[in-house]
């Protein structure tokens, strides 16, 4: 094995684990028919059929994947035009808006959104949008208004251009911050997706609420696995992704 | 432009600007007959008529203009005007019932359009502008809000009674209260739980460097797993505890219902308690300790009337964070039959009435602005030194 991917496999080791776990269980749950057996012996059926669990978990990723894509550019690009001078009016009220909205429950939002947008997966998509912003904006703000404005002074007394200074020097220093807010977005975003399986989005709360419905715990318990399994191999990856980050930026 | 002019707000103009699009281009109330069917939708100058509609334009125009060259004396016009506006709100809704609802038919109902949401929304960020630029104290922000929300009582008492939300309400009213009962009940015996459990942990694990690693570890990791899955994850083992212990049923311990919830909710609050706990009793300042014990304090002395009290505001913030988290994870519990407000929103998800979700997603939301808000001001005033 070569020196490089040992350290890769010894940085990334854990949530390569995790990923490895989560792609096991969701091929093969029906290996483990016995098992939900015992647990739930007078079901007729004991391992969720009605769609393959690799599919639940695609869709899934992709609903909690495009949101937070469009949350991060959003997020970050928000933060961004109020902190330039041009901006600055709006600084106040974005970051009051940012640290206010913290305080709402993602359930009461995802609810909300519904009357509004209507059934269907889209409706999450937006939902979790606007929901996972705050966080990206709030950190992103925290991160680019910590940075010491004598750092910002020498990299433009170097010549460089504000974008240059953006790119360069700001945006490299407010990363660990902002990076740590995306943590907490996709976090939350990953078990208020399992919820959107009751506004009628498919993904892997299906089977925890066809469980609780028709009183199966087996199917809870195979959707509450897999994305527990999910949340644990994204969490562990930003954590890899934030020690490094801080090493490197020491 | 005169030497003393202020730059002009373009926050409020903007905000007002599309507040006004809104009112005109969205949905403002639906109307529908019963409350199967959904409702016909109506925009404002489809109610009042073009003259009404532009004429209600004035306010946030002038608001808008204020807002342009501003000074203290016409940021506080600004910030009445936006007052008014949203006391005329519910009065909006009661004009277009009058209009729009053929009062022979009971059942016939006023649902709220989008342009009444966005309206809404853009009204309180002109309202939280405003406060920041005339720099009131929280406390002012809140007194303002008091008008507003006599009007909306009166309104609700008076003359909406077509309105869908309020019917939803009526309709069932006896388990609304209890719902807000169960939800505080639930939110309370896990903050209060988790209270106790995370302090004692925290000083628990303070001597010991290797205890925090491995309690964090778990703590962490029980935050990462979503509310949903460990909801469900707790359902099993519950349910046998409950059909084998005999003690455990006799207190009401089944796979569904407040047990799973409780428990839940109180491992999902520990890691927010302990961690602030932990924070504030290290963060105080070791000189201090340091001269109390040289003052001829005993260490119990030092640890009641010293770290403690200092360590007081912190703690509070953990209360606060948790307590915000518990009243929006307890909308999930509802899921396995732990009551709740959270019941309604999933009652009229499944039967896609809109209403009963909002009558359910409403108080949440208001519930989490006021313990937030409660609570910070709590943490706030007991800082050493007063309110900051």
């Amino acid at each position: 094995m070569t020196p490089g991917l040992a350290a890769g496999l010894r940085r990334w080791g854990v949530p390569l684990v995790w990923l490895g776990l989560l792609l096991l269980a969701s091929l093969g749950m029906a290996e483990l028919e016995a098992v939900f057996r015992w647990l739930e012996p007078d079901s007729r059926e004991v391992i969720y059929r009605r769609t393959e669990f690799l599919t639940l978990l695609g869709r899934h990723l992709l609903v909690v994947g495009v949101a937070s894509l469009l949350a991060i550019v959003a997020g970050v690009g928000a933060a961004v035009l109020v902190t330039r001078p041009f901006g600055r009016d709006f600084l106040p009220l974005v970051a009051q808006f940012a640290s206010m909205g913290q305080t709402f429950p993602p359930v009461a939002v995802l609810a909300l959104a519904v009357p509004v947008l209507g059934f269907g997966t889209l409706p999450i998509i937006v939902a979790l949008l606007l929901y996972g912003l705050l966080p990206i904006v709030r950190n992103s703000l925290a991160g680019l208004q910590g940075i010491d404005p004598a750092v910002h002074e020498a990299a433009r007394g170097m010549g460089m251009s504000r974008g240059q200074v953006l790119r360069q020097v700001e945006l490299p220093l407010a990363a660990p911050v902002i990076l740590a807010g995306v943590r907490t977005s996709v976090t939350i975003n990953i078990a208020t997706a399992a919820l959107g399986a009751t506004v009628g989005a498919s993904n892997l709360g299906d089977p925890i609420i066809s469980g609780i419905v028709n009183g199966n715990t087996a199917y809870i318990v195979q959707g509450a696995l897999l994305i527990g399994l999910l949340a644990l191999t994204v969490d562990s990856a930003f954590e890899r992704l934030l020690g490094w980050r801080r090493i490197r930026f020491r | 432009m005169r030497r003393d002019a202020p730059r002009p707000n373009r926050v409020l103009p903007l905000l007002m600007l599309v507040a006004l699009a809104a009112w005109l281009g969205l949905v403002a109330v639906s109307v529908a007959p019963n409350r199967i069917v959904p409702g016909t939708g109506f925009r404002a100058h489809e109610v009042v008529g073009w003259a009404g509609a532009l004429g209600a334009c004035l306010p946030p125009l002038a608001v808008a203009v204020l807002a342009w060259h501003p000074s203290p004396a016409r940021l506080r016009h600004a910030l009445v005007l936006i007052v008014l506006l949203l006391m005329a709100l519910p009065a909006w809704l009661g004009l277009a019932a009058t209009r729009l609802v053929d009062p022979e038919l009971p059942q016939a109902r006023l649902g709220l359009g989008s342009a009444f949401w966005v309206l809404l929304f853009l009204l309180l960020l002109a309202l939280i502008e405003l406060r920041s630029r005339l720099a009131l104290s929280r406390l002012v922000g809140w007194v303002l809000l008091v008008p507003v929300l006599l009007a909306w009582w009166l309104a609700l008492a008076s003359w909406l009674e077509p309105l869908a939300l309020l019917q939803e309400y009526r309709a069932r009213s006896d388990q609304f209260a209890t719902a807000v009962w169960h939800h505080l009940a639930l939110v309370g015996a896990a903050v209060g739980a988790s209270l106790v459990i995370g302090v004692a942990l925290a000083l628990l694990m303070r001597p010991h460097a290797g205890l925090q690693r491995a309690g964090f570890g778990v703590l962490n990791f029980l935050q990462t797993i979503p509310s949903l899955a460990l909801f469900g994850l707790l359902l099993a083992p519950l349910a046998w505890l409950g059909a084998n212990v005999e003690w455990l049923a006799a207190l009401g311990v089944r796979g569904i219902g407040w047990a799973p919830a409780l428990l839940a909710l109180i491992g999902y609050s520990l890691l927010p308690m302990v961690r602030n706990t932990f924070v504030a009793l290290e963060g105080v300042d070791p000189a201090v300790i340091e001269s109390a014990r040289g003052m001829g304090m005993s260490r119990r002395q030092v640890f009641l009337q010293v770290r403690l009290p200092l360590a007081l505001p912190v703690i509070l913030e953990g209360v606060r964070i948790t307590t915000v988290q518990a009243i929006g994870l307890t909308a999930v519990a509802a899921l396995i039959g732990a009551g709740g407000l959270g019941g309604f929103i999933f009652q009229g998800l499944g039967q896609a009435a809109m209403d009963l979700v909002l009558l359910g997603a409403l108080p949440i939301l208001v519930m989490a602005l006021v313990a937030d808000a409660l609570l910070g001001a709590l943490s706030e005033r007991l800082h050493p030194g007063g309110a900051r």
